[in-house]
């Protein structure tokens, strides 16, 4: 279970990755986020910005329709 | 290390609008520094009474009708899409010290447009040698 869950659900570039970012920023270290897109691109744009930002994606769940990341704040 | 970049902007047709809220935004999120370098027609987008209606006086008919209402058409969609505020994102990008609107000075007496006419979140205006120095150290981009 996510400390935080983020539906990004019908947002598109770049929302899901400024959403998301917004969201890091008020997260501890070793909180973890939740986040929920159906914007084909976020498959590479959030890590991307993970990647960036210096924290863990522990998870990626694609099941065609939405995209669902479990990040980790470090 | 990421490099930073410098865009230069010399067209006010909405997409480049759109492309520079795009980078610009997500450059922030990704605390990639980014100036944009507004000159020539480029300038009209730091207006703050900036129609998204592109007037094209030398056409006429429904070609240029449509190129006009294609402005106005993708700002509604843009908001659909997440993107309500436009101008309140780049501001916020400005805020958190990623990203720096300059205009250029020489254009903007070419083209008569004043610094009062723009944000005031948009950085003082430079010239050529300026804007050179800023991106000695950074990939420039023609949007």
């Amino acid at each position: 279970m996510a400390d935080l869950t983020l539906n990004a659900l019908g947002k598109k570039c770049p929302m899901p990755i400024l959403l998301t970012k917004k969201e890091l920023k008020k997260m501890s270290p070793g909180q973890t986020l939740e986040l929920i897109v159906d914007d084909k691109g976020a498959l590479k744009d959030v890590p991307a910005l993970i990647h960036k930002t210096g924290d863990t994606i522990l998870e990626t769940k694609d099941n065609g329709e939405q995209i669902t990341f479990m990040i980790q704040k470090v | 290390m990421t490099e930073d970049i410098s865009f230069i902007v010399s067209d006010r047709s909405f997409e480049k609008f759109g492309m520079m809220l795009i980078l610009g935004t997500t450059g922030d999120a990704m605390e990639i520094k980014m100036n944009f370098f507004f000159t020539f027609w480029g300038l009209y987008l730091l207006k703050k009474k900036f129609r998204k209606i592109r007037k094209t006086p030398k056409s006429s008919g429904m070609a240029s009708m449509m190129k006009g209402m294609g402005g106005k058409i993708f700002s509604k969609r843009l908001k659909k899409f997440g993107m309500e505020d436009q101008w309140g994102m780049i501001k916020e990008a400005v805020e958190n010290g990623n990203v720096k609107l300059y205009p250029c000075q020489m254009t903007m007496d070419l083209m008569g447009i004043k610094r009062e006419e723009m944000w005031d979140f948009v950085e003082d205006p430079i010239g050529a040698a300026r804007f050179l120095e800023l991106s000695a150290d950074a990939k420039i981009v023609s949007l």
